[in-house]
């Protein structure tokens, strides 16, 4: 993936370290070490909790997805693949699940009924994809192409993400057509990932 | 339920995971997540004060502050989350609002080209009948060659898929289309066409069914005729 390569030339000493020390913490965590746990939760329960406070927009939530994704982690530490993927985004994909879980739980919906395992296992570890993180610059210039993204596409592209809506669910939730709904998600995407690559 | 087409890009979706505010979680949070996979406690940094300052005073003192930055942070985030929830309703109600208006000045254009037939010098009036295929079909029309051409009818019978009803100016030499019709489900319609202004001397008006789309020349079954007089 090119964006991958994009980040690895410009990542930090101090994160190529971080992500080191979380891999050595994820082998003591699989020998059940719990030092270990405390040590990458130290490290990460901040934008953890950050994500699944601003999914589920309820403190209490919020907490119970955090103590869920590390609980996780700890079960699945043996399994998991380092050489596929940093820690910390595996951490966030791990909350991010659960969090729409319980949004998806919320709504109790009769069509959401089958949806909870294929979200967990997503990010389940034998099945994580190629997760990266981004640089403090490239979640700037995101954040800023963010804000400037037409209020609609915004807004759309949040209720995929963090309220985990198919794209006929936004359609129906704003009443506007399916296919107005994809346009604006990929543009969206679009605009982003020329954030993302620093290419506009 | 979220399908694997509707996933977004990997890469898009980390950006937006750390693209969130950073809050930071309670204190107590560490401890119950290490209780949740297993009997232990955290080990604990016991730090040795050398101030003459007592311990439990400046303790005190950190956890006032704690607790008023909490609450203030806390109150902060509440109505932040409350502005933004605010700010999504106003844009989606900008949006719809948009959408009632365009629907408005069609209606209001729409009423305002009827007015100009309606009233206008050159007007002239058509009464067609139902056929054999629909015998309790009836239309009007009314026909302004410089204003345009009103037409209502009712009881037309349900189009099958695929086709529409046409509506035809006849004249000596040859029909001339003046529009496509489209029912509701009572079989009504009620439309507004500019047909050529052009068209020679009229001698009927009439309605057949056709082809999708439309065809130059009628070829379907005829739904309503009436004679055309000084139009």
């Amino acid at each position: 993936m090119w964006v991958m390569l994009a980040i690895a030339g410009t990542a930090p000493t101090r994160r190529v370290e971080d992500q080191a020390a979380d891999r050595l913490a994820l082998a003591r965590m699989a020998r059940g070490e719990h030092d270990a746990l405390a040590e990458l939760y130290d490290r990460h329960a901040r934008p953890v909790y950050s994500l699944a406070l601003r999914i589920l927009q309820d403190r209490a939530d919020a907490e119970d997805v955090v103590q869920e994704a590390f609980a996780q982690a700890w079960a699945q530490a043996s399994r998991y693949d380092v050489q596929r993927g940093v820690v910390a985004a595996w951490l966030l994909t791990l909350a991010r699940s659960r969090a729409i879980d319980r949004l998806r739980s919320r709504r109790a919906r009769p069509d959401f009924a089958g949806s909870e395992s294929a979200v967990a296992d997503v990010a389940d570890a034998a099945a994580t994809p190629d997760l990266q993180l981004l640089s403090a610059e490239q979640v700037d210039r995101v954040r800023a192409a963010l804000r400037e993204l037409p209020a609609l596409q915004r807004i759309t592209l949040e209720l995929a993400y963090y309220d985990g809506l198919s794209h006929a669910e936004i359609a129906e939730q704003l009443e506007h057509p399916l296919g107005t709904v994809k346009t604006r998600i990929r543009q969206a995407m679009i605009r982003l990932r020329e954030a993302l690559t620093g290419t506009k | 339920m979220a399908t694997h087409e509707d996933d977004l890009d990997p890469d898009i979706a980390q950006a937006l995971a750390q693209s969130v505010d950073q809050v930071d979680p309670p204190a107590a949070l560490c401890d119950r997540v290490l209780r949740s996979v297993g009997p232990t406690t955290r080990p604990r940094v016991v730090s040795h004060s050398t101030s003459a300052f007592p311990s439990w005073l400046a303790t005190a003192a950190l956890l006032a502050i704690a607790a008023g930055l909490s609450v203030y942070s806390f109150l902060l985030r509440s109505r932040i989350t409350t502005l933004e929830g605010e700010l999504r309703d106003a844009i989606l109600r900008a949006d719809a609002s948009n959408t009632q208006l365009a629907e408005v000045r069609r209606t209001a254009t729409d009423a305002q080209s009827r007015i100009a037939v309606l009233t206008a010098s050159d007007m002239s009036r058509v009464e067609l009948a139902g056929q054999a295929v629909a015998p309790q079909a009836s239309g009007r029309a009314f026909w302004s060659r410089t204003r345009g051409l009103v037409f209502t009818a009712s009881n037309l019978p349900a189009l099958p898929p695929g086709r529409t009803y046409q509506l035809w100016v006849v004249t000596a030499q040859a029909p001339v289309s003046a529009g496509l019709l489209k029912p509701d489900a009572n079989g009504a319609v009620n439309a507004v066409f500019n047909p050529p202004g052009n068209i020679p001397s009229a001698t009927a008006m009439a309605v057949t069914i056709e082809p999708d789309g439309g065809v130059s020349a009628p070829s379907g079954a005829m739904y309503l005729v009436g004679p055309a007089k000084g139009a």
